[in-house]
């Protein structure tokens, strides 16, 4: 089966649980003590999809968003972009519209957007309603769940989603652009035009 | 927002460029606590890229500050007794002369909008908080770029703005050995319609706007060297992608040429001669290991390049391919330095591909965002639309010991490194300037046709008496992101002779491109 790279940038207010639904999606676990992002640049995950396995490479914002001062090549080359808010704080959700026109304008065009409600675990102190989180996203055409990495809820469901948003690669395409990374493995050293 | 930002730390950085990211990056990585700010809205200083709306706010920006006066804010406060402040320029000026000009013919002459263009914020217009005395709100933000009329007359603008062009390594082409000159350039930017094949117009551009990531500063890389390896090394390179040149050219007897350079091209160039193919490989076989032979260039070593390849019997042809677009060397560089450089360009050939040069996919803006990530990943602040105030000095040990920010914070910190535009005059009165001049075209054909439209080309275009510097030039693909389909972005430099950009680079470009028949100008 082909192995396809995707790119998924993570965006969201600080401590909404970016890190949180990535460590369960990628490695089953949740950490109560986790501690805001630094040194997470990004982690992998192979998921199988129709005919194609989709190799998740997810980017976490490194805290550049604290100061609003994400770097445009954050969002470069994304398939996909997962906005998380916090179900339990309004402001957060309120701030997802800014990531959203963020994205708009920097991020490339048929991204897949894919909202997270997260910590629903904590449904009885909830302060957005699922209906609006519905209705906004319909009104941008992203999918939209609500997620606990807590609890291990719809984290899956959330990337099968995107999965499902990315259109299968025709026959003929490879996929690549003709861009190559550099990397010591590319490198040969005796190569020579003579 | 500031308030937020601790009061400590080990470094801070001011200025996006990419030895600023490389420093922040590398203090990071060994566990420094790093500030690292920009006084500017975006990443990059004047190593940044932008989109064809993004563009034209930053020429009106620098219009607009042009205007206004530089005050000197300095917040006494915050200042004790033995202590002593460097206060830093609010305003950048290395960067002058920007004209622009479209020579594209606009039927459709309805308002055009950037798809998925949002209004441009204000504060885009003004990357200075500080400056009390430039009235925000009186900003015309161009909610988009407005369609020029058919035939519009050139729109002027020229300001006076600063800008640090510091080379770091050796491995960028073409002024590799810039080593830590400071370039003012004064820099022309044109939108020139070639031959209409498809017909691209302004108002295409305009729409398609988005697609183009415009470097202030295009450079290329050879595929080895100090950069490339610190890319590598630092893992940075799994951040970003790049694409090989795949064509170098030459300007040659009044026609461009494409320049063979790897064995394959030489065999199969259809302009060189049997005699000629034999004696160019024959050549470079020995410049890939030039110091194993010393007796062949024992004679020429004091004299120049140019007059051992004619030693070597290279006919014409072959000693102008050699010297001016592999070497990519002057007429008087000496034979040692001619062998050193071809002798590069060989090692770099077949690297990644065919051509020794890499170009960045996106532009180079990237590299140092790729840095600055790397540096939040170990824990850099990021903070851009920020500056600092002044530098505070320790009258006994001489001692940067603390910064005072644009909100007039004082921070503390054991380094600070400052991107040279942020200096004022004062404190750069000992620094040699050298003056690079400009230019950036969209055009819709490439120089020299192929089967492919999707060729990134560098083209080297001698001076015609040979005295002056050569003219460099990359022509970018669509499928570099840096310009929408059916375009080709292209970047002209020179080091600056006269006193504006469009009169050192107007005659090349005369000779280089044709606008449309009908067009007229
Ligand atoms: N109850 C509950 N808590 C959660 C959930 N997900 C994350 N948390 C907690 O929320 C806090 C923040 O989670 P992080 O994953 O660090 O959030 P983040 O968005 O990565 O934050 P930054 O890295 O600072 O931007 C942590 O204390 C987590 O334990 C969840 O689903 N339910
Ligand atoms: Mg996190």
């Amino acid at each position: 089966m082909a192995i396809r790279e995707l790119k998924v940038c993570l965006l969201g207010d600080t401590g909404v649980g970016k890190s949180s639904i990535v460590c369960r999606f990628v490695q089953d676990h949740f950490d109560h003590n986790i501690s805001p992002t630094i040194g997470a640049s990004f982690m992998t995950k192979t998921v199988p999809c129709g005919n194609e396995l989709h190799k998740f490479l997810i980017w976490d914002t490194a805290g550049q968003e604290r100061f609003h001062s994400l770097a445009p090549m954050y969002y470069r080359g994304s398939a996909a972009a997962v906005i998380v808010y916090d179900i339990t704080k309004q402001d957060s959700f309120h701030t997802l519209k800014k990531w959203v026109k963020e994205l708009k304008e920097h991020g490339p065009e048929n991204i897949v957007v894919a909202i997270a409600g997260n910590k629903c675990d904590l449904s009885d102190i909830r302060e957005v309603s699922m209906k609006d989180a519905r209705e906004y996203a319909d009104s941008i055409g992203a999918i939209v769940v609500e997620t606990s990495a807590k609890n291990a809820i719809n984290v899956e469901e959330l990337f099968r989603g995107i999965s499902r948003r990315i259109p299968p690669l025709e026959p003929h395409q490879n996929g690549s652009n003709g861009a190559m990374k550099l990397g010591r493995q590319t490198s040969q050293t005796t190569n020579r035009c003579c | 927002m500031a308030a937020d930002l601790p009061a400590e730390f080990d470094v801070v950085i001011l200025g996006t460029g990419l030895p600023e990211s490389i420093v922040a990056a590398a203090c990071s990585r060994i566990g420094q606590r790093v500030l690292h700010l920009d006084s500017r809205n975006y990443y990059g200083g004047n190593w940044a890229s932008f989109t064809f709306s993004g563009l034209q706010s930053w020429i009106d920006e620098y219009k607009q500050r042009e205007a206004t006066t530089d005050e000197p804010v300095t917040n006494k406060e915050q200042i004790l007794e033995n202590e002593g402040i460097i206060p830093l320029n609010q305003r950048d000026r290395t960067i002058r002369n920007i004209e622009t000009f479209s020579f594209s013919k606009s039927e459709d002459s309805n308002i055009v909008e950037e798809i998925g263009a949002l209004s441009i914020k204000p504060e885009l217009l003004n990357t200075n908080p500080t400056d009390g005395d430039q009235p925000l709100q009186e900003s015309p933000a161009p909610e988009q770029p407005e369609l020029q009329e058919p035939q519009s007359e050139s729109v002027e603008h020229q300001e006076t703005t600063s800008e640090s062009d510091q080379i770091p390594g050796a491995n960028i082409a073409p002024n590799s050995e810039g080593g830590s000159t400071t370039d003012a350039e004064p820099n022309a930017a044109k939108v020139c319609q070639t031959e209409s094949r498809k017909s691209i117009t302004y108002s295409d551009i305009v729409r398609e706007g988005r697609r183009f990531n415009i470097d202030l500063v295009s450079k290329f890389l050879y595929s080895r060297g100090l950069l490339i390896d610190l890319l590598i090394k630092s893992n940075v390179s799994r951040y970003t992608e790049f694409k090989n040149v795949t064509r170098i050219l030459t300007y040659h007897n009044g026609r461009i040429e494409q320049v063979p350079c790897s064995r394959a091209d030489v065999f199969s160039s259809k302009q060189l001669s049997m005699i000629e193919k034999r004696t160019l490989m024959k050549f470079l076989t020995f410049c890939a290991d030039y110091e194993q032979h010393p007796e062949e260039y024992q004679d020429y070593k004091d004299s120049a390049f140019l007059d051992f390849l004619q030693s070597k019997r290279l006919t014409p042809s072959l000693q102008h391919f050699v010297l001016c677009s592999i070497a990519m060397v002057s007429k008087n560089t000496n034979t040692v330095d001619g062998l050193k450089a071809t002798q590069h360009f060989l090692r770099c050939l077949g690297r990644y591909g065919n051509t020794p040069f890499l170009f960045h996919m996106y532009g180079l803006g990237e590299i140092p965002q790729c840095f600055c990530r790397m540096s939040a990943v170990f824990g850099g602040i990021y903070c851009l639309h920020h500056s600092l105030q002044c530098l505070v000095i320790d009258e006994d040990s001489k001692q940067c010991k603390a910064v005072i920010d644009s909100s007039g914070k004082r921070i503390s910190c054991n380094y600070v490194l400052v991107e040279d535009s942020y200096l004022s005059e004062v404190t750069c009165a000992q620094v040699q300037y050298r003056q690079i001049s400009r230019a950036i075209l969209i055009t819709d054909c490439s120089v020299l046709k192929s089967e492919s439209d999707q060729e990134i080309s560098v083209l080297t275009v001698p001076s015609e008496d040979g005295r002056q510097n050569a003219v460099y030039m990359t022509e970018l693909c669509s499928s570099t992101n840096t310009c929408m389909k059916n375009t080709y972005l292209v970047h002209l430099s020179c080091p600056s002779v006269k006193a504006t950009a469009r009169e050192d680079l107007e005659p090349v470009i005369q000779k280089l491109f044709t606008l449309d028949a009908d067009g007229g100008e």
